[in-house]
């Protein structure tokens, strides 16, 4: 599976570092301004589509009004959850100071806490991208991605199973970091279950309540359709941001690296596996808005702090260096990409070996 | 009011809140205290006064206290203190007088770009320059520069309340048209017998009446407030104006009261060491400079939050409220309080407040 990659010495290593780090600083020292408009039309965007979509879902006796209004309210979540949530969640407007796009306390509209994200995504998964036992997102403890993942029975029910997760999948990220397998196991004690249980619950008590309680009761008589639409906003949402995640790091050509690779691992080699375990989305402008700008996973990874909307820009000069350096930059349209990705599902639903040991390391033997 | 506010909190997010109503009206906020910009003049070749009206959430302040105003610059919020005048029975009407700095990205922003209409934020009241009116006593107030700012508000709060005080105002600066409030001075001094005010200019050729010339100094003030000795003494101004009355005065006058303005630190050398305070563990250290933030803190046993120990997952983010810190990745420096410095590549290079 893990197609060879040209090897580099150590100093080509620690060059192809400096360039990123120079690009890095270079786009640091821009940031001003402009990201500070830019997120906050897409915030202002955002709350209009939210508005709209419910006042819409309100007057859904009308049925066109109920298919727009549940299409905002998906496109509202999606922008909140993604261009807004998941990159300021990052940190990348922390610079602004603003109290309402701080890292550390934004709170999204979606099942999951914004701590919980914080700590499995912001940390296990972009600091241990792809490594086999510390990233959690490599099949989140359910699907078997990666032919170095071993077999079990359970695992030939995965194509049902894949798309449940994927119509489920807010409700999947929101008990990631329960590491239920863990406390079945016996390795988890239940004192600790059930504190981490309790922010975990009452963020989905507080979903629950306000899309399935609260706004079909402010409708009155329209309470059903309200309902229906708030879960198919949910569901469209889901879909969506399923199918950009998984395209980000399980693509075919994207590699899986052992634990042992991470100890003393320099910049460039962290740089280097980045790269390596991401793949990118081609499209439009609009299209990287809707993606949170994860269609450019590989810059994300990169630069996970730089505001995303300049990942577009940083893309072309990433491109070139990875490019000089030999290094594979892993792109394609969303299809082809996505069709990958529904092939590693079925084929290692069935028992698989991988083709041969994966090349671990950049350095040159 | 509160109570409906209590019901309602579960339910309300204060962004999405602040968001909706602030398309009615710019100041408007769940909770936070907003205040708009209502008038805005010239004070003096240098300065300029804005006249805020602070939302409902304004719990006011008392005559020569500070407020930290925040606006924003480039896309980034800026803090400053400055000392506001109340103009309002309500407490909601104030006024700043900003005086432009040099190379000061918060006073350039506002004594050139903020216009009518624009928000400000404002943060709590703080600072103990200030006295009850009623309290007896002679008074002398002694200010340089934007130190102006407290006593302007000082007597303008005595004369409102028809103080019969003995006040004397010893005010420099450096040439006659960077002195602010200087009619207002003269009129307020008709209206309350025991006023006095002196303007003392450093760098001026051609003193008229009721100017005066020289650095601080016992023969000038024995000369202007014959009996400073016996009065209660209010100084502000920039550190080395402090400092010098200081000297002269602590040791002979019956109460001495000061505040000045702290420069921008000054980034130190790698070498040396720093003195870090946590707020939250209420713990003061003394850290290597040369060293990112969080090893330093673990070196001394400390064990605060962090992930990947390399400046992109955010964990160990925390506030810094003081002092300034080096990149140790792309070098870039940071002298601004922060709600969310990234301790792991992050060095100090001056003493440092920490919300840890």
């Amino acid at each position: 599976m893990a197609c060879a990659t040209k090897s580099l010495s150590p100093a080509a290593l620690e060059a192809f570092g400096a360039e990123l780090d120079a690009l890095r600083a270079r786009t640091v020292a821009k940031i001003g301004t402009e990201d500070a408009r830019y997120i906050r039309r897409v915030v202002k965007v955002q709350r209009y589509f939210e508005v709209a979509g419910r006042v819409l879902l309100f007057a859904s006796i009308f049925p066109p009004a109920w298919f727009l209004g549940t299409l905002l309210l998906g496109l509202a979540k999606i922008l909140d959850n993604m261009e807004i949530g998941h990159n300021v969640m990052h940190g990348q407007y922390d610079w602004m100071r603003d109290p309402h796009l701080n890292g550390k306390t934004y709170e999204w509209d979606i099942a999951g806490t914004g701590d919980n994200w914080r700590k499995t995504h912001n940390f296990k998964h972009h600091t241990y991208t792809n490594v086999r036992g510390m990233d959690d997102d490599i099949g989140y403890g359910l699907l078997r991605l990666f032919p170095e993942q071993r077999w079990r029975p359970f695992y030939l029910a995965q194509p049902l199973v894949a798309i449940i997760f994927a119509l489920a999948f807010e409700w999947g990220v929101a008990i990631q970091d329960l590491e239920l397998g863990k406390y079945f196991a016996g390795r988890k004690s239940k004192a600790q279950m059930r504190a981490e249980w309790k922010p975990v619950s009452r963020k989905m008590r507080r979903q629950i309540v306000k899309d399935y309680v609260i706004f079909p009761i402010l409708a009155g008589p329209f309470f059903l359709p309200v309902l229906a639409g708030n879960f198919v906003a949910n569901i469209i949402r889901n879909l969506w941001t399923y199918t950009v995640i998984f395209c980000g790091h399980f693509t075919a050509d994207v590699h899986l690296f052992p634990k042992s690779i991470v100890d003393n691992e320099s910049r460039g080699h962290w740089y280097w596996r980045q790269i390596l375990g991401s793949s990118n989305l081609r499209g439009g402008k609009l299209f990287h808005v809707m993606t949170g700008n994860l269609s450019h996973q590989i810059e994300h990874h990169l630069f996970p702090d730089i505001p995303a909307w300049r990942y577009e820009a940083l893309a072309r000069e990433v491109r070139a260096i990875c490019t000089r350096y030999g290094v594979p930059y892993n792109t394609g349209r969303m299809s082809v990409q996505f069709s990958q990705v529904v092939w590693r599902i079925l084929r290692h639903s069935l028992p698989s070996r991988p083709a041969r040991l994966p090349s671990v390391t950049p350095l040159a033997a | 009011m509160t109570s409906l506010r209590r019901y309602l909190q579960p339910l309300v997010s204060p962004p999405v809140f602040d968001f909706w109503a602030s398309r009615f009206n710019a100041a408007a906020s769940w909770d936070r205290v907003l205040a708009k910009v209502v008038a805005r003049r010239a004070e003096s070749r240098d300065a300029v006064t804005l006249e805020l009206r602070a939302n409902r959430h304004f719990k006011g302040l008392r005559a020569g206290q500070h407020l930290n105003v925040t606006a924003e610059v480039d896309g980034a919020r800026l803090t400053r203190s400055y000392s506001p005048s109340l103009l309002s029975a309500d407490g909601r009407h104030l006024s700043i007088t900003v005086r432009e700095v040099d190379g000061g990205k918060l006073s350039t922003q506002l004594c050139r770009h903020t216009a009518i209409g624009d928000v400000v934020e404002l943060g709590a009241a703080f600072g103990d320059m200030t006295w009850a009116d009623a309290a007896p006593g002679a008074r002398l107030l002694l200010a340089a520069g934007s130190g102006i700012t407290p006593m302007i508000s000082l007597i303008r709060s005595a004369v409102a309340a028809g103080s019969t005080l003995d006040l004397d105002l010893v005010y420099w600066a450096r040439r006659r048209d960077e002195l602010c409030f200087v009619d207002e001075l003269r009129d307020l001094a008709t209206r309350m017998p025991g006023l006095r005010c002196h303007f003392v200019l450093t760098r001026e050729t051609g003193l008229r009446e009721g100017e005066h010339e020289g650095r601080p100094s016992q023969e000038l003030l024995q000369r202007l407030v014959p009996d400073h000795a016996q009065r209660q003494v209010f100084a502000c101004g920039p550190d080395g104006f402090v400092e010098s009355v200081r000297e002269l005065l602590e040791t002979r006058v019956s109460q001495f009261h000061s505040e000045s303005f702290t420069p921008k630190a000054l980034p130190a050398a790698v070498t040396g060491t720093v003195r870090v305070e946590l707020t939250r563990s209420r713990r003061t250290l003394e850290v290597p400079a040369g060293m990112p933030l969080l090893a330093a803190l673990e070196s001394q046993g400390l064990a605060p939050a962090h992930g990947c120990r390399m400046g992109l997952c955010n964990t160990c983010a925390c506030g810094k409220s003081a002092g300034s810190t080096q990149n140790v990745v792309d070098g870039s420096t940071d002298a601004e309080p922060t709600p969310a410095l990234r301790i792991c590549v992050n060095r100090a290079t001056s003493d440092l407040i920490l919300d840890l």
